[in-house]
């Protein structure tokens, strides 16, 4: 199968300015710690995680929208990391995103004619007035606009269809990977369902891969054919949906996972969640060794002293955990 | 079952430059004394605001009309000083953003005083006592330290969790919560929601919960109510509500929510169109636009809430 996006080894990390009478070295968060996942044509990889967990940094890190500290990204044999700034604008026609707040990703003062027109402004200068105006309106009505509605602005807009606009943005220059960071999570229960079938319909229409990254458990079931789950920068498991909701191995999935409320007024939560106890550590200091043991039910001395590698335990399924040959006999879904 | 509150035919309008938005129309519910009360619509259905024209605390261009009461006196548009005796004393409520529901300039345990202070005429050292308990209660480590902690200091999650501590004080008999966990991870939520259930159980604290995640709801509440456009279109036990949804809106809203149990392979059932523009409401049924089986007389008359089983309604024209 061919990858369309490699990842290798990626690191981003940001360095903190610390105030005080007296100058110390500057912290260093690292928001992603050697993260590595391919992502194939057609292909929807679910990033989740909680608050913190670095998978926006992720998503900007490929994206070369914040600079990596370290690792490749690999795209059609260059090295995302390498490249100068004009470089990277003329990967951008393939590489798009989309962000979580709808409105204030969309130019205030331009109509949504503009906005969806900008791209090909950029990337396909050669195109004339008409011709960007038939594709302008194509994708509207793609997404499920009104081409009238072209030259009205934003603010005109619910949150589900500025939503809309923002994937009209992101399409018209025909992308082969869209980064999706909660494109969905501001959105009404009714208006969700909207944006995701639409994903996937244009997924299907054009190949496209996405890497969507939510919070969302359920969302990230429906939309993705494998996931990758992370905690504090680090990746802590990773396989096809079928195995990952199926049988979780890394304590951290089985924990997300459970606490997922179900919409069954006959299962209380209250005595089926494996409920994690304490606090996210700081990520400016990570636990030593594993860096969810400070959390896990699981954690023995070894957690303290060495950091899991991920290692197959299923085909196609990673998990970095030191008991994880042990997590089917402790407490599941 | 005896109500605690009772609300009859709640009206909550605002002015705006471009004239008058009805938030909530008509409204008629009770709690009953140790029940929870889900209360489920999207922005704009008018559930957050029902709640804060209870607590006298509507945007200045507000206006309520018909009554709440609690045990019998009038809560809607009460004097001040009356409401002052019952909010965070008799009657509580957690927001959902707890940063902006906490005084930014206060230690936590400070403002977490005042209300012993104010309601129980509790000393600052008594009050102490009583607080760090209390942060116990809601599972905070190390509390001592966090009594002197500002709420920025704080996780989102902690700070919820002391929201959730705060409105326990005075051991209330009605707790409103507003979508109490919307801003927290689902660690973090399992949490909570674990931490509401216990308080229900065992102080007797009459609960509603206002959230748009019918997963918590299925979880925590013996009565939902359904809110469409400012209007009650549903309300029944939670497993009638689950098992026989008998409103057009509940059938698609539960169709329509992406949980662990669905198909992936199938797509997900929507709602079409457009949550209800509150400026221009249609004249009939505010869901007639996205409903799948409309009558004629959805584009007409306002349907009222008509019993379809036992404590179960619906407010719709389509034969039951």
């Amino acid at each position: 199968m061919n990858s369309a996006l490699t990842v290798e080894h990626l690191s981003v990390h940001y360095s903190l300015p610390t105030g005080g009478l007296f100058r110390r070295r500057p912290l260093t968060l690292k928001a992603v710690d050697d993260v590595s996942f391919d992502l194939r044509a057609g292909e929807t990889l679910g990033v989740v995680g909680e608050t913190g967990c670095g998978k926006s940094s992720l998503g900007k890190g490929v994206l070369q929208l914040v600079k990596p500290a370290a690792g490749r990204v690999l795209w059609e044999g260059r090295d995302l990391c390498t490249l100068t700034p004009g470089e990277l604008t003329s990967v951008r026609k393939d590489l798009q995103v989309i962000f979580q707040d709808p409105l204030s990703s969309l130019n205030p003062r331009m109509t949504i004619g503009e906005i969806v027109a900008e791209p090909l402004e950029v990337h396909f200068p050669e195109l004339g007035r008409d011709e960007r105006r038939r594709r302008v309106d194509a994708m509207l009505e793609r997404v499920g606009l009104r081409p009238e509605m072209r030259n009205r602005y934003p603010n005109e807009f619910s949150g589900g269809q500025c939503q809309r606009i923002s994937i009209a943005r992101a399409m018209i220059s025909e992308p082969k990977v869209i980064v999706c960071d909660e494109p969905v999570s501001s959105l009404d229960v009714s208006i969700q369902a909207q944006i995701c079938n639409l994903l996937r319909d244009l997924q299907r229409d054009t190949g496209i891969a996405l890497l969507f990254i939510s919070h969302d458990l359920s969302i990230v079931r429906y939309m993705s054919h494998r996931v990758l789950v992370m905690y504090l920068g680090r990746v802590m498991e990773s396989g096809r949906r079928e195995e990952f909701f199926g049988a979780p191995r890394h304590p951290y999935s089985q924990a997300l996972i459970s606490a997922v409320p179900v919409p069954d007024p006959d299962r209380t939560p209250a005595e089926r969640s494996l409920v994690l106890d304490g606090e996210l550590p700081s990520p400016l200091d990570p636990p030593s060794g594993c860096v969810f043991r400070t959390r896990c039910p699981l954690a023995v001395p070894v957690c303290i002293t060495q950091t899991p590698v991920l290692s197959e335990a299923a085909p196609g399924q990673l998990v970095a955990c030191h008991r994880w040959e042990e997590t089917r006999k402790g407490a599941g879904p | 079952m005896t109500p605690v509150i009772e609300c009859e035919q709640l009206n909550v309008r605002f002015r705006t430059d471009s004239g008058e938005v009805t938030a909530v129309s008509d409204l008629d519910f009770s709690l009953n004394a140790g029940e929870c009360l889900g209360i489920v619509g999207e922005s704009g259905s008018g559930k957050s605001q029902t709640f804060l024209a209870m607590f006298g605390l509507l945007a200045p261009n507000g206006m309520a009309s018909g009554s709440i009461r609690y045990r019998g006196t009038e809560l809607l548009n009460a004097p001040r000083s009356a409401l002052d005796d019952l909010r965070g004393n008799r009657l509580a409520m957690i927001f959902q953003d707890a940063l902006s529901g906490l005084t930014p300039t206060m230690r936590v345990g400070d403002q977490m005083a005042e209300v012993l202070m104010r309601h129980q005429g509790l000393s600052r050292r008594d009050a102490r006592t009583r607080i760090i308990e209390a942060l116990e209660v809601v599972r905070i480590a190390d509390p001592e330290r966090r009594f002197a902690a500002y709420p920025f200091e704080m996780s989102g999650g902690m700070r919820q969790r002391v929201m959730i501590a705060m409105a326990t004080l005075c051991r209330p008999e009605v707790l409103i919560a507003d979508e109490p966990t919307t801003a927290l991870d689902v660690t973090v939520q399992a949490q909570v929601l674990r931490l509401l259930d216990g308080l229900k159980k065992h102080t007797g604290t009459s609960l509603v919960l206002i959230t748009h995640d019918l997963g918590v709801v299925a979880g925590l509440c013996d009565r939902v109510l359904i809110m469409y456009a400012g209007r009650a279109v549903e309300l029944g036990p939670v497993r009638e509500i689950f098992r026989r949804p008998a409103h057009p809106y509940t059938q698609a809203l539960l169709r329509s929510m992406p949980s662990l149990n669905i198909d992936p392979g199938q797509d997900l059932p929507v709602i079409p169109g457009q949550p209800p523009d509150l400026e221009n409401l249609p004249g009939g049924c505010a869901f007639a636009s996205r409903c799948l089986h409309t009558l004629a007389a959805c584009g007409t008359g306002r349907p009222r809430l008509q019993t379809v089983g036992a404590g179960h309604a619906r407010a719709c024209h389509l034969p039951a």
